[in-house]
């Protein structure tokens, strides 16, 4: 009835409006997206998939007709009667030049087994090609054909001692000889193993790169492919019962014949029922496919999430590929759940299909127990083995059969990473899930190494037949496993791959004969010096302890009385973690497993002569933190003040675990670096109206501190010390408060009545624009130092000791910074929130445990960073920013791009929670073009890091070449170090000791102070680069956009009638930018401080 | 003198021959521009002093002392005024009722008085922390000689040595009239910002004498003020009657109040009515679409940037 009603009528109608608009083909699923933020994720896979998706037509031209002309091909192979193998061997070898890839080991010459040939049951595609889930981004596209032989070429106990794999060999070895008769001219083959597993020789089938007549290279839109051939067994045809987990089917052969027919060989037994489900897996994935509509699209998310993981179904790879989460996703599809009800819907959209199915994957646990899909797991028995278990109950496979502890692990934890991103928000997400490269080793582990596999493990009883470098791997696993205990989160290990190979040859040995592990510790425990096991009296546990860890296992006695078994590392304590951990791992290693200390090379060792980066530095650093409470104890102790001290708050990266150099302490030759400190008070009217006034105020507040301080405390000097300041309205003076060790604090008042007086100039519409752009300036500088400062200190302090890494990854980076030469624009703040950013936002990976690993996130943060398009954006504090936050920070940044498209201006914006305009720490930041460099060298580290992987040299990280710049301003190391030094106060050495505390501070670097007097001479012409207050070289570039010129009285630098008369332009003469008397000015000003000046 | 002329035809130019230092062993040249000085503000002195353009940055007064000694003879020239020196100083120091009375009260101060309180101002300014002083590159100058004359045979002989190409040289005979430059400069300048705090005390002593005078002053003229008409019958309304004014804190604080009562009361009129609910969530459904539209709008910006949707290989 309300229908009726004007209102009504007209609510409903806008109310239509918005439904078709809802309705735009183009957002197919707004319904599904849920809460806010999720829809830009979803456009954002949806133009990925656009993106991903195949032409097949024309990228598989004339594939169909190839496939075609193989099944006949194959189906009109000649047959043959069964022929005992030895026979059939070598005349086949010989005749064909083709040697049968049979499986170690291999079958004796005199071996009963006949083999035969028959014509296949069936031919058929199948796989992403069949499922049409191939992305483009793939780096081959294999289409695979399977060939199921007749069971009339097997018999009921075929499943024992290889022999169906024999038969299988010969098979494939067979139709191999056939086909290469009819394509030899068009295609190559070659012998491959399939997904890595020795028993499953494949053919692989790749069009030669024939020499094409129109045009002379080979097309790039041409894709590689290849197709795999691939035999299998018919359903069903092996007996389920004999071939469950906990069976044996290989007792040929052996010396002791009853032992070794209790080992069960799991990997063997489901290899072989593997064999025989192709066609069952096929059809379970066409169902899924059409009952799901977007099950496809998840497929290729899925893939392309792993194959960023570097997970493939090769068992080097992990074990874990497309196929293996198609089966996941299809399986779900059905059912997974508690109750057996289905954990997918087919109505989801991909995204929501692709979620989860990672939250799936990191709530089962697979790893830790087994977990069955589609019905009850009658006989656990049957199923449990050494690695993950998902078991497929219907088609009675563990689908992850291939898969291996760690590499298990490893999935589960990226799934966990992938779901934390996706949880924190979805937005700025999309890019760690799907197009950044993760399996980088340098960026996710913190300790590297090389194992030489040794040439003893040939021996090494392999049963199980995956290899015996696996077999091997799985033992040093789980010895490193049981060593490292809590210090590993943990342990990666990458193993080999093996490659096709031809026809004639034999089976490719793996030639690298290396594996690397990756190992992310926890830097807390793993910093632990001493280990405790179990206690003397539990004396099973204890034998168990001394036996695995030999003689370095001790009895420790505790004051109470409690003994112990422990294990000393104390003395690599000083080497912090990485040196205890490597301690542990080649001890272990060698009483274990045999292994030298040459077979085992620890990676990424050299980055601590990148920068001295010790273990002690967190107590140098809290020891600063100390002595500054006492010093604001000091102060606040002070009765004879005017005002109420309210807060004094440090500024300096010292006293926030952050400066690059630890502050020293000694007293000795250099002077000490001051730390800033600002102080403020309670609020007063007393304060002057003008500002000038204020300061100078300021002044006498700071020598009555002074005053104050030397009364009361007679270790304690203080000297006043006057800024550079360019105008009288800028904070004018500091007070330097020396201790008697060194230490030195520089004090700053920040008032009230300066902001208000500021702000007020500001807004003045009525006084003058240069006026209010000095008063504005002034304003942000007094934000920046006495407001956003005092917050940023305190959050990295907090951050520093969440993440005992954040320090030294920081201190990395800064030095990063320094060697590049950007530091000089680049303040210490802000470098502290681009590290702080990859902690905070460490996706895909997790919060970084080591320096070195900081400094890889750092760089690669900063070469994604589009800082022309998007602002950087710090959830620095506990209550992040609000959605309504974030889009004005995005507001802002747009205004400022309008405002300023050639960003002359404002070219970082950087907003945290406590700044979110963005531009405070930005203020004196960097120019466009230092910014420029500052992402292209980002992003040329992050490339030599993705291409160089394990074998980087991290100082080459570090290292920047002299010859972009114009100009190069070698300064006198020596001079500037005496100009650093104190003078002798005297000339008796006696006294200069006494009296060194009376010594004056230093204002500034030296060569940060003659830099400053350089620039605010030659801004205009020059653009200086320069790295911290040790670096030798000030470098330059000539400002490109000084170009000749006519005449003005009021040039930007200096410049000269250009030479040789020709007079331009009506006669007028031109100007151009007189180089070498500038250069001789710098020369000048520099006096001795200057070395050489080399002009490229 | 800011004033600059489209061509150069009044401009002398005067090549100074730089002689190679070792750390930079080039023969180099710099060119000064001269030009009678006409500024805008006309002031006694302009008819016998020179505009200077593009002085090096190492100029200091010995330096022209020595450079037009060389050209002219000693005894021509007076001093040098640079562009920086101009512009110190630009703030002011006034009390700022003593400003804003300024703007009624035009009081002319004695001659004398006048010369005192510039004394005294001179002694209250804080030392300088820097021995000597770098211009900008390609900044500007006013030199002052001795007379008029002196100034045209400048110029004349400026014209002259352009054809003699016997170009002075930069520097020469200023040796030790300057306070170097290099480490013993910066050295200095280390010693220099901590001038002693007894001297920066007394510094600002002086300071708050003269500006708490001033202030005093402007109290009594306030006060004066006050019952005062001006020329056209009015009273000027100053601060400091019977009752302290508010303090700016309480001010600030009471109208936070009011603004949290007024907000207060608005929010408890929210969400009463049926139509404000319904408009409610017409507001958040078109705040959805919105989003929506512009998540679109991103993400097709960012497919315009090229690889943005490429898995990195």
């Amino acid at each position: 009835m309300e229908e009726n009603t004007a209102k009504r009528r007209k609510l409903s109608h806008a109310d239509g409006d918005g439904v078709t608009s809802l309705e735009d083909p183009s957002a197919p699923s707004i319904s599904a997206m849920g809460a806010s933020g999720a829809s830009a994720f979803v456009l954002e896979t949806e133009e990925l998939l656009r993106g991903q998706r195949l032409d097949y037509g024309k990228t598989f031209a004339g594939v169909d007709d190839t496939l075609r002309r193989f099944k006949e091909a194959i189906e009109s192979l000649e047959e043959h009667a069964p022929l005992p193998i030895g026979d059939v061997t070598s005349t086949f070898e010989k005749s064909n030049r083709i040697t049968i890839p049979y499986p170690e080991p291999k079958p004796k010459k005199d071996s009963a087994l006949k083999l035969a040939f028959a014509k296949p049951a069936q031919v058929n595609v199948v796989g992403s090609y069949f499922l049409k889930t191939m992305t483009r981004s793939q780096s081959d596209f294999t289409i695979d054909m399977i060939v199921v032989m007749p069971a009339t070429l097997f018999q009921e106990k075929d499943y024992l001692n290889f022999r169906y794999f024999q038969r299988r060999a010969y098979y494939i070895a067979y139709i191999a000889a056939g086909l290469r008769k009819s394509f030899s001219s068009t295609l190559d083959f070659t012998f491959d193993l399939l997904n890595g597993n020795s028993l499953l020789p494949v053919l692989l089938a790749r069009p030669k790169n024939k020499p094409s007549k129109e045009n002379e290279k080979p097309k790039p839109s041409q894709p590689d492919y290849q197709i795999r051939i691939i035999p299998n067994a018919p359903e069903g045809f092996f007996p389920v019962a004999k071939l469950a987990a906990n069976c044996n089917a290989i007792r040929q052969g052996r010396p002791e014949e009853t032992e070794q027919a209790k080992t069960p060989t799991p990997f063997y037994n489901t290899t072989l029922k593997a064999e025989s489900t192709f066609s069952a897996y096929l059809k379970l994935l066409h169902r899924a496919a059409s009952s799901c509509e977007s099950f496809r699209d998840a497929c290729i998310l899925g893939r392309t999430w792993l194959s960023q993981r570097g997970f493939g179904g090769d068992l080097a790879q992990g074990g874990f590929g497309q196929f293996e989460w198609a089966i996941l996703m299809a399986l779900l599809l059905q059912g997974g759940g508690r109750k057996g009800e289905a954990v997918l819907s087919p109505a989801l959209h991909s995204t929501q299909l692709f979620k989860a199915t990672l939250q799936y994957l990191v709530s089962t646990n697979f790893h830790k127990k087994p977990r069955a899909l589609g019905g009850r797991l009658v006989d656990i028995d049957t199923v449990l083995q050494s690695g993950p278990i998902l078991y497929d109950s219907i088609r009675g496979i563990n689908i992850l059969f291939k898969m291996t502890p760690w590499s298990a692990a490893s999935l589960m934890q990226q799934a966990v990473w992938s779901l934390a991103a996706i949880n924190d928000n979805p937005i700025n997400q999309f890019d760690s899930l799907f197009i950044v490269k993760a399996n980088q080793p340098l960026q996710i582990y913190d300790l590297l190494l090389k194992v030489k596999i040794p040439a003893s493990i040939e021996s090494i009883d392999a049963t199980d037949c995956r290899g015996s470098v696996l077999a091997w791997c799985d033992t040093l696993h789980r010895t490193l496993k049981k060593a490292l205990g809590e210090r590993a989160q943990s342990i990666n290990i990458e193993v080999p791959k093996n490659t096709p190979w031809s026809l004639s040859g034999s089976s490719s040995k793996s030639k690298v004969d290396k594996i690397h592990i990756g190992i992310i510790v926890d830097p807390i425990k793993a910093a632990q010096g001493r280990e405790f096991g179990p206690a003397y009296e539990q004396k099973k546990e204890a034998a168990k302890f001394r036996e695995f860890w030999g003689e370095k296992a001790d009895l420790w006695q505790f004051p109470d009385g409690q003994i112990k078994e422990s294990l000393d590392w104390t003395e690599h304590v000083s080497s912090g973690y990485s040196g205890i951990s490597e301690a542990i791992i080649r001890y272990i290693l060698k009483q274990r497993l045999g292994l030298n200390d040459d077979d085992i090379e620890f990676e990424g060792r050299e980055s601590s002569k990148a920068i001295e980066i010790a273990p002690t530095d967190k107590a140098a650093f809290d020891t600063v933190r100390k002595s500054f409470e006492a010093f604001e104890r000091d102060i606040r102790d002070l009765e004879d003040l005017p005002l109420h001290v309210r807060k004094i708050d440090p500024i300096a990266p010292e006293l926030r675990h952050a400066s690059l150099h630890v502050p020293e302490f000694n007293s000795t030759g250099r002077l000490s670096r001051a730390m800033e400190v600002c102080i403020s008070f309670e609020a007063s009217g007393k304060w002057p109206d003008n500002i000038a006034a204020i300061q100078r105020l300021k002044i006498a507040f700071l020598l009555k501190i002074g005053s104050s301080l030397e009364e009361a405390k007679t270790e304690v000097k203080t000297h006043l010390g006057l800024e550079s300041a360019e105008f009288d309205t800028d904070n004018l003076a500091f007070l330097d408060v020396v201790y008697e060790n060194g230490i030195t604090f520089r004090l700053r008042i920040s008032s009230d009545q300066e902001e208000t007086l500021l702000d007020r100039q500001t807004k003045d519409k009525t006084a003058e624009r240069h006026i209010r752009t000095q008063a504005a300036d002034l304003l942000a500088k007094f934000k920046f130092t006495y407001a956003t400062l005092p917050l940023h200190t305190q959050t990295i302090s907090t951050f520093c000791s969440r993440y005992p890494a954040l320090s030294p990854s920081i201190r990395m980076v800064k030095q990063w910074f320094n060697n590049h030469k950007l530091s000089h624009y680049f303040s210490d703040a802000l470098i502290e929130l681009f590290v702080l950013q990859a902690f905070l936002k460490p996706y895909p990976w997790t919060t970084p445990s080591c320096a070195v690993t900081g400094l890889l996130r750092t760089l690669q943060l900063l070469s994604r960073w589009d800082w022309r398009d998007e602002p950087l954006i710090i959830e620095s504090s506990a209550d992040s920013l609000s959605p309504a936050q974030q889009t004005e920070i995005n507001t802002r940044f747009e205004a400022w791009r309008k405002l300023d498209p050639n960003m002359n201006r404002t070219v970082l914006l950087v907003a945290t929670s406590h700044d979110t305009s963005g531009v405070a720490y930005t203020r004196d930041g960097p120019p466009k073009v230092v910014a420029t460099r500052m992402t292209t060298l980002a992003r040329s580290a992050t490339k030599l890091v993705k291409d160089k992987g394990i074998d980087l040299d991290m100082r080459s990280l570090f290292h920047s070449p002299l010859r972009d710049y114009d100009v190069l301003i070698h300064l006198a190391p020596k001079v500037l170090r005496a100009t650093q030094t104190r003078p002798p106060s005297s000339q008796f050495k006696n006294l200069g000791l006494q009296t060194s505390h009376d010594a004056l501070p230093l204002p500034e670097p030296p060569a940060r102070a003659l830099l400053r007097r350089l620039e605010a001479a030659l801004a205009a012409p020059l653009l200086f680069f320069h790295g911290g207050e040790t670096d030798p070289v000030i470098a330059a570039l000539w400002n490109p956009l000084l170009h000749r010129r006519a005449w003005a009285a009021r040039m930007p630098c200096s410049f000269r009638p250009v030479s040789g008369g020709k007079e331009e332009e009506g006669g007028e003469k031109l100007f151009e930018v007189n180089r070498e008397a500038i250069l001789a000015e710098i020369a000048r000003i520099g006096g001795d401080l200057v070395e050489r000046i080399e002009v490229k | 003198m800011t004033e600059s002329s489209k061509s150069n035809e009044d401009f002398a130019i005067l090549p100074i021959s730089i002689p190679p230092l070792p750390s930079y062993p080039v023969q180099a040249t710099h060119y000064l521009y001269l030009r009678r000085n006409t500024p805008k503000i006309v002031t006694p002195d302009d008819s016998r002093s020179l505009f200077l353009a593009n002085v090096p940055s190492d100029s200091t007064e010995a330096h022209f002392r020595a450079l037009f000694a060389h050209i002219v003879g000693a005894g021509r020239f007076e001093s040098i005024i640079f562009e920086h020196d101009k512009k110190a100083s630009r703030a002011s120091h006034e009390p700022a009722q003593a400003e804003k009375l300024a703007k009624h009260q035009k009081k002319r101060k004695r001659e004398e008085e006048e010369v005192q309180a510039r004394e005294e101002e001179a002694a209250a300014q804080l030392p300088d922390t820097w021995t000597r002083q770098i211009h900008q590159s390609g900044s500007s100058a006013i030199a002052l000689f001795a007379d008029e004359k002196s100034a045209e045979t400048v110029l004349k002989a400026v014209k002259k040595l352009n054809k003699s190409r016997k170009y002075p040289v930069w520097g020469d005979g200023v040796k030790d009239k300057v306070p170097p430059l290099g480490s013993q400069w910066l050295k200095a300048h280390n010693k220099l910002s901590y001038p002693g705090n007894d001297v920066v005390q007394e510094a600002i002593d002086t300071y708050f004498t003269i500006f708490n005078k001033k202030e005093h002053e402007a109290t009594l003229l306030a006060k004066r003020l006050r019952n005062e008409p001006d020329e056209d019958g009015f009273v000027t309304v100053t601060r400091g009657g019977r009752n302290a004014p508010a303090s700016r804190n309480e001010a600030e604080e009471a109208r936070q109040k009011m603004l949290a009562r007024q907000q207060k009361k608005k929010d408890s009129m929210q969400d009463f009515y049926r139509f404000q609910l319904r408009e409610k969530r017409k507001a958040e459904q078109a705040e959805l679409l919105k989003r929506f539209d512009e998540d679109k709008r991103k993400v097709q910006a960012m497919k315009e940037k090229r690889g943005k949707f490429q898995p990195e290989r």
